[in-house]
């Protein structure tokens, strides 16, 4: 581990004493990270290493917070950005804590990232059809320690690999915790490619309401868009009190919604989160009412309602926000037989581009490669690009049937704010019924 | 800030690996980010400081990027193995055809201090504050202000040695008005965070709101436009295809109509990475080459895409060259940008832009329209096709009648031909302001366009 000869102690000192009133937030986040990327072939330069290490200082006081950020870890660094986020200087100074960090690993080699693209290479031709691809493999490294002036929890590390693929008609990406099941990860990249591929000149739909059944992984950005975005206390407080939502109905009794970090896949698997504050078991949605909004510790501090634990942040750069990290949706009893045959003249929707919240009207827009109709209780004929549309919580509402197969997914990236976290999910398919769908 | 020695130190470390083509990118940047939310205000220092190498042999090469200062150990004390391709670098025998910008005068405004924490927070409530004025019943939902400075450092194995200076800051600001609810952004990038003008901007977003609440989608159209700066920039945007990169040949030839015009005498479009007062202005690009102007429409003759040296190479080459190549005539620019030490160079704008007439205010110009549309802003991203040579921008604004606006509009797309588009600009404005795009600037004056369609979204 990184941080097991960071002297903890000597910065918790050092941070009590930028702490001058009772309910001032203080804390030190100290990260370091490495990205080991293999590019596409002919993508030059051939293999990328980048590491860092660094860290930020934050005082936080009523509305108003302060933050400094270094880049390396040096002597004299943390004295210094110490001195820029506290409003008076103390009156006498403890020594300047040693900055000290278990040395660096050798750099991954390639020969692990270059086995992926060509097991995905393999696993597209036995689909019988090729087709160009240009794909990125990237494995993720990082270990992060929070410090408190009176809290110090243990240091926490993630490592998982993201995938990105240019093909002649769009962009295809995939998050994945490991590689341990390469033959598995290369059949599940390949069915996503080879459905574009098959797909990419079917027309899209014309503008209809219909039934749709979200295969996992669309079910997940669905979720994520339409349940975490919409519950998260900063977008929440937009437009009012984040704890007014409390006890609100969304989506019928049967839906039931957490968040869970604890339960992740093992290598991005969390006992705290950005901010040193335990994870939670949260419920957001529990028998189609919320129950427990998203919220970090800036949030949740004035608000009885809101409890800290998702408090999530993109880099030492960025303060922390309110972020779910692994959604889980509890299975319903529908085979994905009952599923299809439930949407009959509808849509199977496997995969999601991107999705869209407008937080303050509402508005939710689920961008879609492709899809197929679903003609005598089975997936037929491919359909081009498509949209789904309509107020959030009325979506929510159309969850008609929840698969009792839930899969463990990479939701994707997700980009709130120009903030990039890796986020994941635990679902089953769901259909919803009816949704307004069209090109 | 001079740290050649170590730089020297790490291409020897490289060469002694066998590694004998390699380039040291190193800076070091200081910034105060200020952003107000819903939930009050939050004050950011940053220091930054981080390196980056490019190496290789004749067959494989790699990136290797690292916090700190260079160190010819590796980052984290460790090279990683080469692999892939081997790596092309700029050099005094690879620059040919590059332009010769000049000598290099530094801003005098680099040394200004950064925007201090009290002066950002007034800033930014002044905005707030305005914006309430300007439009009672709107609010901030959040504005960030970046203040900036930083020093970089490139040499690489063919001969490459360049050390400069920026300065930037950014003001990206959101608003919205409920009851019905409508929403707006601006963005400005400048040099010195001291010349956002609050009041300036908070006009802006109050005129988009109101717009975007009030307008209403008038009856399909065919009318004289007047298109805002940021329109123009948006529609710049989307045809970056056409003005960067070797396929721009191509794409201007397919748009030049029977008589072989390509656009309007009253366009020119230049991309210059010295831009005079330019928050992008630099000496050289991200590998160390020169910048300078390079003139991509002239008087409605299309000269050239922007190409970076190693493009131009490949072209007068005859490799990628399309029908409307024409070998000989290009020139190349320092145009490869590098946002942070994290990121490989990117071909990008420098400040890429409609040069803008002096003489024209955006008053007369507006007095030329007996009956049209004065567009404001775009209101989502656009479509544009090349192959069937046709783009589409949902956008907001007023319909104008006798030289005045009228009455809002929203809920449209300004549509029409690519070609229709270029040849269509009528006179060109004085007020010329740029927007960041692409990992660049993209800039224009107000525009007067014929020959487009105003339709119901």
């Amino acid at each position: 581990m990184a941080f097991q000869m960071l002297d903890t102690s000597a910065v918790a000192r050092a941070l009590s004493q930028v702490a001058e009133r009772q309910d001032d937030l203080v804390d030190a986040f100290f990260e370091r990270t490495e990205e080991a990327e293999l590019p596409a072939e002919g993508d030059g330069p051939g293999f990328r290493l980048r590491r860092e290490e660094g860290f930020a200082v934050r005082l936080v006081r009523g509305p108003e917070a302060w933050l400094a950020v270094r880049d390396g870890l040096e002597a004299g660094q943390l004295a210094d950005a110490l001195r820029q986020v506290a409003r008076a200087l103390p009156a006498a100074a403890y020594p300047e804590p040693r900055l000290e960090l278990a040395p660096w690993g050798d750099p991954p080699a390639a020969e692990e990232l270059a086995e992926v693209p060509l097991a995905i290479s393999r696993a597209i031709r036995a689909h019988h059809v090729a087709f160009p691809l240009r794909l990125a493999v990237r494995r993720h490294h990082r270990e992060l320690q929070v410090i408190g002036p009176t809290l110090v929890p243990g240091p926490e590390r993630e490592t998982f690999y993201s995938l990105a693929a240019e093909l002649p008609w769009g962009r295809w990406g995939m998050l994945t915790p490991d590689l341990d099941d390469l033959g598995a990860l290369a059949e599940e990249a390949a069915e996503a490619l080879v459905e574009r591929f098959r797909c990419r000149q079917a027309p899209p739909p014309a503008a209809r309401s219909t039934p749709v059944v979200l295969g996992p992984h669309a079910a997940a950005v669905f979720l994520h868009e339409a349940v975490a975005h919409a519950l998260e206390a900063d977008t929440l407080g937009l437009t009012g009190r984040p704890e007014s939502v409390l006890e609100l109905p969304l989506g019928p009794p049967s839906l039931h919604v957490l968040d869970d970090p604890g339960s992740a896949p093992v290598p991005v698997r969390r006992a705290t989160d950005d901010e040193g504050s335990s994870v939670l078991r949260r419920w957001l949605i529990r028998d189609g009412r919320v129950e427990q909004p998203l919220a970090d510790r800036r949030w949740s501090r004035h608000s009885e309602g809101l409890s800290p634990g998702a408090g999530r942040r993109a880099s030492r750069h960025e303060p922390p926000g309110p972020r779910s990290t692994h959604l889980e949706l509890v299975p319903g009893e529908a085979s994905d037989d009952d599923l299809l045959a439930g949407a009959e003249g509808g849509l199977w929707v496997a995969e999601v581009d991107r999705g869209r919240l407008d937080p303050l009207s509402g508005r939710f827009v689920l961008e879609a490669p492709s899809a197929r109709r679903i003609r005598s209780g089975g997936r037929a004929d491919p359909v081009g690009r498509l949209r789904i549309e309509g107020r959030v919580a009325e979506l929510v509402d159309r969850v008609a049937a929840i698969g009792g197969q839930a899969r463990s997914t990479g939701a994707g990236w997700c980009a709130k704010g120009g903030r990039r976290l890796a986020v994941w999910a635990t679902v089953p398919s769901l259909l919803l019924d009816p949704v307004e769908v069209g090109p | 800030m001079s740290r050649r020695a170590p730089l020297a130190d790490v291409l020897a470390a490289l060469d002694d690996r066998g590694l004998p083509t390699a380039e040291i990118y190193a800076k070091r940047g200081r910034a105060r980010v200020l952003e107000l939310t819903p939930r009050g205000t939050t004050s950011s220092v940053f220091r930054e400081e981080g390196w980056a190498v490019r190496a290789s042999d004749d067959r494989r090469s790699f990136m290797a990027s690292a916090t700190g200062r260079p160190d010819p150990r590796g980052p984290g004390g460790a090279w990683p193995e080469a692999d892939g391709e081997a790596l092309e670098l700029p050099g005094p025998e690879t620059r040919r055809g590059v332009a010769s910008p000049g000598a290099w005068r530094e801003p005098a405004d680099l040394d200004a201090p950064l925007v201090g924490e009290r002066e950002g927070v007034h800033l930014l409530a002044s905005l707030a504050s305005e914006l309430e004025r300007e439009l009672p019943g709107a609010r901030l939902l959040g504005a960030t202000l970046a203040d900036g400075g930083s020093e970089v450092e490139i040499v690489n194995s063919l001969g490459v040695g360049v050390e400069h200076r920026n300065r930037a800051a950014h003001l990206r600001a959101e608003a919205a008005i409920l009851g019905p609810s409508a929403e707006a952004v601006v963005e400005v990038v400048v040099r010195e965070a001291r010349r956002i003008d609050p009041r300036a901007l908070a006009r802006r977003l109050a005129d988009r709101l109101m717009v975007a609440r009030e307008g209403r989608a008038p009856e399909r159209d065919r009318a004289v436009v007047l298109l805002a700066p940021v329109v123009v920039a948006r529609l710049i945007e989307g045809l970056l295809p056409l003005l960067m990169g070797p396929r721009g040949f191509e794409l201007a030839a397919r748009l030049e109509d029977r008589q072989g015009r390509f656009a309007s005498t009253a366009l020119t479009v230049r991309d210059d990475g010295r831009f005079p007062g330019g928050a992008f202005a630099a000496p050289a690009d991200g590998e160390g080459v020169p910048t300078g102007e390079v003139t991509l429409i002239e008087e409605g003759r299309y000269r050239q895409p922007l190409l970076s040296w190693r493009e131009l190479d490949r072209h007068d080459a005859g490799e990628r060259s399309g029908p409307g190549a024409r070998p000989g005539a290009e020139r190349s620019t320092g145009c490869a940008r590098r946002p942070s030490w994290r990121d490989l160079p990117r071909r990008a704008p420098g400040h890429l832009h409609v040069v803008p007439d002096p003489e024209v205010s955006v008053r007369a110009l507006l007095g030329r329209m007996a009956r049209g549309y004065y567009l404001i802003d775009a209101d989502g991203p656009g479509g544009f096709d090349f192959e069937a040579g046709r783009f589409s921008l949902p956008v907001v604004g007023f319909a104008v009648e006798g030289g005045v606006a009228a009455s809002p509009i929203a809920g449209v797309r300004l549509t029409g031909g690519l070609g229709t588009l270029l040849r269509g600009v009528e006179a060109v404005g004085r007020d010329l302001l740029f927007q960041p795009a692409a990992g660049g600037l993209v800039g224009s004056p107000t525009l007067l366009v014929s020959g487009l369609e105003i339709q119901p979204r």
